[in-house]
C-alpha cells in the first residue's frame, strides 16, 4: 500500500484541484474580466454616444440601479430564493483561502523556527492564562467530583427543565419577532406566524408543548427531591429557590396562555384571576393588580406579555444561577 | 459537609464524563422537540375564537395544571362551618404551598432509615393522583 501514502495522496489532490481551477477560470473568463461589455439595464440618454467615444468619461451619466421590487415580507414567507447563496460562497471560498494561507505560514513557520508547530488553540490559552491565571481554578471547576450515584435516570429531571428553559427561551424570542401584544393584532399576529411565517407552527408547537413538558418535568424533580429527602439540612435554601422557580414556571404558563388573545384565552385569565380575587382581604388588589382594572382588557394583555418576556424570565434566570451554585456548592445529596 | 466527600473510586470528574452523560441526556430531549417540531407543521397547536367579552363561552376552564384548584373552588358548598366557601377553597390550597415552601425548616430530622422514604413516597402518590383526579374531573364536567 506504499503506492497510496498520504504524501501521493496531497499532491494527487492539489494536481486535481490546480486542473479544476484553470478550467473553471478559463470557462468563467468573461464573468471575472471588468467590463465586458454588457450594457446598463436601464437606457441613459447618452449611453451611444459615450459608447461611440464621442463623450468625454466625465459626461457619461452612470444610469442608476433598476428599482427593486419592495416585498417586505418575501424572507418572511421564504419566497426570497438565493439570499444565503453569497454569503455561503464568501464562507465557502473565504474559508478554503484562509485555510491556504494558514498552510502557508504554517510551513514556512515550521521552517524558520525549526520548531513543531503550536495550535492557536494553545497559544490563545497560554496568551489568557498568563495574564488572568485562569487554568487553575478552571480545572478545578471542570474536574470536581460527581458521585457515581449521580447517574440514575431520576437525577436528571431538574436538568431537564433547565433545558427545557432554555428551549422555551430561544424559541420564545423567536415568537417575539412576529407577536404583536395588542387586542387588536394578538389573534391576527398568531394566524400570522401559525400560517405563514416560515417553520412558525413548528416553532409555536415546540414554545406550547415544551412549556407543558417543563412544568410536568419541575414537578417530577420536585417529587423526586421530596421523596429523597434531599432537602434537608443544609440544603433548605435550595428547596426554597426550587419551589420559587415552580411558582414561576406556573406563572409564566398563566401569563403565556392569555398572549393567543382567544375565546379560551381570555376567559381562562378571567376565571385564573378570579381564583386570585377569592383571596380574603388582598384578593382585590390581587385582582386588580392582574387584570389592570376590574376586568380583563388589552391593558392585562399588555401586562402579562411584560411579566411573560421580562419579568418572569430575569426572575427565573437569577433564581436558577443561585439553585446551580449552591448545588456546586454542597454536591448531590447522598441518598440513604 | 461531610456527606458530599465521597471516596475517588465512587466518582467520576464532572468533565468530560458527567458533563458527556447530560449531553446525551440533552440530546435525547433536542430528539423529542425536533419531533414536536414536525408534528406542528403537520398539525399546528391551532388557535380558537377570537376573544369576545361580551359572549361567555358555555364551558370555561383555566389551564389544566389550575383545573384541579378550580374544581374545588367550584365543588365546594357555599357555606362551610359558617365561613364562605370560596374563601375556603383559596385559603387551603394558599396554606398547602406556604407548608410545601417551608416545608425543610417544618421536617428537620435527619433519615434514619429507608421506612421514611416509602412513607414519602405514599404522601406523593396520594398527592399527585388526587390532584391527577381532580383535574381529570375538571376536564370531563
Amino acid at each position: 500500500m506504499r503506492y497510496f501514502s498520504l504524501k501521493r495522496l496531497g499532491l494527487l489532490f492539489m494536481l486535481v484541484i490546480s486542473i479544476g481551477l484553470l478550467v473553471f477560470i478559463t470557462t468563467h473568463a468573461r464573468a471575472f474580466s471588468p467590463g465586458s461589455g454588457n450594457p446598463p439595464r436601464s437606457i441613459s440618454p447618452n449611453w451611444d454616444l459615450a459608447k461611440a467615444g464621442a463623450l468625454a468619461p466625465a459626461l457619461v451619466v452612470t444610469p442608476p440601479p433598476a428599482a427593486q421590487e419592495p416585498c417586505l415580507s418575501c424572507h418572511i414567507l421564504g419566497q426570497n430564493k438565493g439570499l444565503w447563496t453569497p454569503l455561503a460562497r464568501w464562507v465557502l471560498f473565504g474559508g478554503l483561502g484562509l485555510f491556504f494561507v494558514f498552510g502557508v505560514y504554517r510551513s514556512a513557520n515550521t521552517w524558520v523556527t525549526r520548531s513543531p508547530w503550536k495550535p492557536f488553540t494553545a497559544r490563545v490559552a497560554g496568551w489568557v492564562d498568563s495574564r488572568y491565571n485562569l487554568s487553575e481554578p478552571l480545572t478545578k471547576i471542570l474536574k470536581k467530583p460527581v458521585p457515581k450515584y449521580a447517574l440514575h435516570w431520576w437525577y436528571c429531571l431538574g436538568g431537564i427543565t433547565a433545558f427545557l428553559f432554555v428551549v422555551q427561551g430561544i424559541t420564545g424570542i423567536l415568537l417575539a419577532f412576529y407577536y404583536k401584544p395588542t387586542p387588536e393584532a394578538a389573534y391576527s399576529s398568531i394566524q400570522y406566524i401559525e400560517t405563514q411565517v416560515y417553520l412558525g407552527s413548528a416553532i409555536r408547537a415546540i414554545h406550547h408543548w415544551c412549556a407543558n413538558g417543563m412544568i410536568v418535568m419541575c414537578v417530577a424533580h420536585m417529587l423526586r427531591v421530596f421523596i429523597m429527602g434531599a432537602y434537608k439540612a443544609p440544603r433548605e435554601l435550595n428547596w426554597l429557590s426550587g419551589v420559587l422557580l415552580l411558582i414561576l414556571t406556573l406563572v409564566f404558563g398563566f401569563t403565556g396562555y392569555l398572549l393567543p388573545w382567544d375565546q379560551r384565552a381570555f376567559w381562562a385569565t378571567t376565571v385564573g384571576s378570579e381564583i386570585a380575587g377569592a383571596i380574603p382581604s388582598i384578593g382585590n388588589l390581587a385582582l386588580v393588580f392582574l387584570r389592570v382594572g376590574w376586568n380583563v382588557t388589552g391593558e392585562t394583555l399588555s401586562r402579562f406579555y411584560g411579566l411573560h418576556v421580562i419579568v418572569v424570565p430575569l426572575a427565573t434566570v437569577a433564581l436558577m444561577g443561585g439553585h446551580f451554585l449552591m448545588i456546586r456548592r454542597q454536591g448531590i445529596a447522598k441518598p440513604l | 459537609m461531610p456527606e458530599t466527600e465521597h471516596a475517588p473510586e465512587d466518582t467520576i470528574p464532572f468533565f468530560p464524563d458527567h458533563v458527556r452523560t447530560e449531553f446525551f441526556v440533552v440530546l435525547g430531549v433536542l430528539a423529542i422537540v425536533v419531533i414536536i417540531a414536525i408534528a406542528g407543521l403537520i398539525k399546528p397547536v391551532g388557535i380558537g375564537e377570537p376573544a369576545d367579552p361580551l359572549n361567555t363561552p358555555l364551558h370555561v376552564k383555566p389551564e389544566w395544571y389550575f383545573l384541579s384548584l378550580y374544581q374545588i373552588l367550584k365543588k365546594i358548598p357555599p357555606m362551610v362551618l359558617g365561613i364562605e366557601g370560596k374563601v375556603i377553597g383559596v385559603v387551603i390550597p394558599i396554606i398547602l404551598v406556604a407548608m410545601v415552601f417551608l416545608w425543610p425548616f417544618l421536617d428537620r430530622k435527619p433519615d434514619k432509615s429507608r421506612r421514611v422514604y416509602w412513607i414519602r413516597l405514599a404522601v406523593s402518590i396520594i398527592a399527585v393522583i388526587t390532584i391527577i383526579a381532580l383535574t381529570i374531573w375538571g376536564e370531563v364536567s
